[in-house]
């Protein structure tokens, strides 16, 4: 690693551990800088006249106006224009398109994208209710319910919390392109991603462990401590695994299409059952059980890039294409086509925001592609 | 396939780097000449310089690197030229420190460092934002307390919710590109 990369490296620790409250450790053990220089980076980020000093020249630059003087002189506009030319010149010589775009020379730069009918947007809060009487409710934005015993506001459905001894059970299903949060009669948070299902009953008795049913999908877990309710714990099935567990967080992952279940402890402790192996995890850890080869394995796993979903981001470290449009599609509804099958297997690190327009995620991704295309909610990288 | 691949920037990325890059960058020229006009035409001519050039990058810390750099040694030119050019009896032995590596360093450590912080800070709200700036300031919680007129326990939650938003966003610590190339590939 250069020196600028660990001083990069360093300054990052350094705003995490003063965000939190933890001080300069990692900069008093940091080998870069002499005493006087360390002493120098301390006082000028917490001294408070000298914050104040660079706050009031921050405030001096105006960085709108300044990058209209930058954008006047690279000449923007005429290059752009030559790019239109050159696309329309390319669409009416049309099979040869191909060919022009494979050609490595003068042109660096990627080709304009071909967009048609661009439907494939962000997700959002939405749901489908089924009630136990077999009635379906529509859930999501401006839709205010209130049933016997739930109410929602459109992005979150709550249960009131009065047991009864008889279980009753309803459905939550988030379609693609979909989030919802739920908590549940006992107080359980629960926050269920895209093209997932959860079953639950309407309330719980005080005589019985408290269970779930994840029945596909991926879903987040703040379970409400036993202790509350008479030492009952919780359990969350699925086909083909059991979790088990006291009062904790954490996140199962079970897609239909994927093979491998992924249950990441983010606190507490919680015991995963398959085929009668029981495996306890910690926080920081995943299992894994992969239902093809019938094992389970636990390893220890960056826990907010597992979670990252629930607070607003897909965070992905090493991963190829190919998985992260897998995540991607769910969230945007969308159906990814490689047509340019050497890109599913090139690796990206780096953190999306969920709010991000596809356009804009594809943007990030375009030093690696030649082109894409997106018609209705198809994307086809080139 | 391509990880080592220089990758040039298109407009929208360019403008976002600018955005996000460009206050800092004047500050840091202002470090070494004292004169923020000037040093805000510094640091636009670098980055007319990077697009007409088209100056390819390999990663995020690649790009910051050749911008921090680049400004550094125009701003001790124009340090040296102004010395040239007028009577400005700036001493000699003050640009030898400027030119310094542990000068270059720890200002680019101060100015990394407070910009993630203010841009965490701005993602919270009012409360937790006040209470997170003084506790950084090194206030303890009952000083925060005192301070803002509010009780301990109140302190103790806002930092917690605090803490809670800002994990997740900080282990990507805001990358500016959101994707970069994976260098282990």
């Amino acid at each position: 690693m250069t020196i600028f990369n660990k001083i990069i490296t360093l300054s990052k620790q350094i705003a995490s551990s003063l965000l939190e409250d933890k001080g300069f450790s990692v900069l008093e053990k940091s080998e870069l800088f002499d005493k006087v220089n360390k002493e120098y980076i301390i006082k000028n980020l917490t001294d408070e006249s000298l914050i104040k000093r660079r706050l009031r020249l921050i405030n001096q630059v105006n960085k709108k106006k300044d990058w209209k003087k930058v954008k006047s002189k690279i000449d923007v506009p005429v290059r752009s224009i030559y790019w239109k030319y050159a696309v329309a010149a390319l669409l009416l010589i049309g099979g040869v398109i191909t060919l022009f775009i494979n050609q490595p020379g003068d042109i660096q730069r990627f080709n304009d994208p071909v967009i048609v009918n661009n439907k494939i947007l962000p997700g959002e809060g939405k749901a489908v209710l089924t009630l136990e009487t077999g009635e379906v409710i529509v859930l999501g934005k401006g839709v205010d319910i209130k049933t016997e015993n739930a109410s929602s506001n459109g992005k979150e459905l709550i249960y009131n919390n009065d047991p009864s001894e008889k279980l009753t059970y309803n459905f939550l299903t988030v379609p693609r392109g979909g989030q919802f949060q739920l908590t549940l009669s006992d107080g359980t948070k629960i926050w269920l991603n895209s093209e997932s299902q959860l079953k639950y009953p309407v309330s719980f008795n005080n005589t019985q462990s408290r269970q779930v049913e994840l029945v596909y999908g991926e879903a987040y877990f703040d379970v409400s401590s036993s202790t509350k309710h008479n030492g009952l714990n919780f359990k969350v099935n699925h086909n083909k695994q059991e979790v088990k567990v006291l009062g904790t967080e954490f996140n199962i992952k079970a897609y239909k299409d994927e093979s491998n279940i992924y249950t990441t402890l983010v606190e507490g402790e919680v015991a995963v059952s398959v085929r009668g192996i029981n495996k306890v995890i910690k926080p920081g850890e995943q299992s894994n059980f992969n239902s093809i080869l019938n094992t389970i394995e636990v390893s220890n796993v960056d826990v907010f890039r597992e979670v990252g979903w629930k607070y607003g981001a897909f965070s992905f470290k090493h991963k190829p294409l190919k998985e992260i449009m897998v995540v991607l599609s769910r969230w945007y509804d969308m159906e990814v086509i490689f047509e340019n099958k050497r890109y599913e297997n090139v690796t990206f690190n780096g953190t999306l925001y969920k709010n991000q327009s596809i356009e804009e995620v594809l943007m990030l991704i375009k030093g690696s592609i030649n082109s894409y295309e997106i018609n209705n909610k198809t994307l086809i990288l080139k | 396939m391509q990880a080592n691949k220089k990758y040039i920037l298109s407009l929208k990325e360019y403008e976002r780097l600018f955005d996000k890059l460009y206050t800092s960058l004047c500050l840091f020229a202002n470090k070494y000449i004292g004169d923020l006009d000037q040093s805000k035409d510094i640091v636009q001519d670098v980055f007319v310089k990077v697009w007409e050039d088209n100056v390819g990058f390999q990663n995020e810390n690649n790009i910051k690197s050749y911008l921090y750099t680049s400004v550094k040694n125009k701003s001790l030119d124009y340090l040296k030229s102004k010395r040239v050019k007028t009577t400005d009896n700036f001493p000699i032995t003050e640009i030898a420190k400027l030119e310094t590596e542990s000068f270059f360093l720890r200002e680019v450590v101060v100015l990394e460092t407070s910009n993630i912080i203010e841009n965490a800070i701005n993602t919270l709200p009012n409360k937790c934002a006040q209470i997170i700036r003084l506790s950084i300031k090194d206030f303890t919680n009952t000083e925060i307390a005192e301070e803002l007129d509010i009780s301990i326990n109140t302190v103790k939650a806002q930092k917690k919710i605090a803490y809670k938003r800002l994990r997740p966003l900080l282990k990507d610590y805001f990358i500016l590109i959101a994707f970069v190339f994976d260098n282990t590939n």
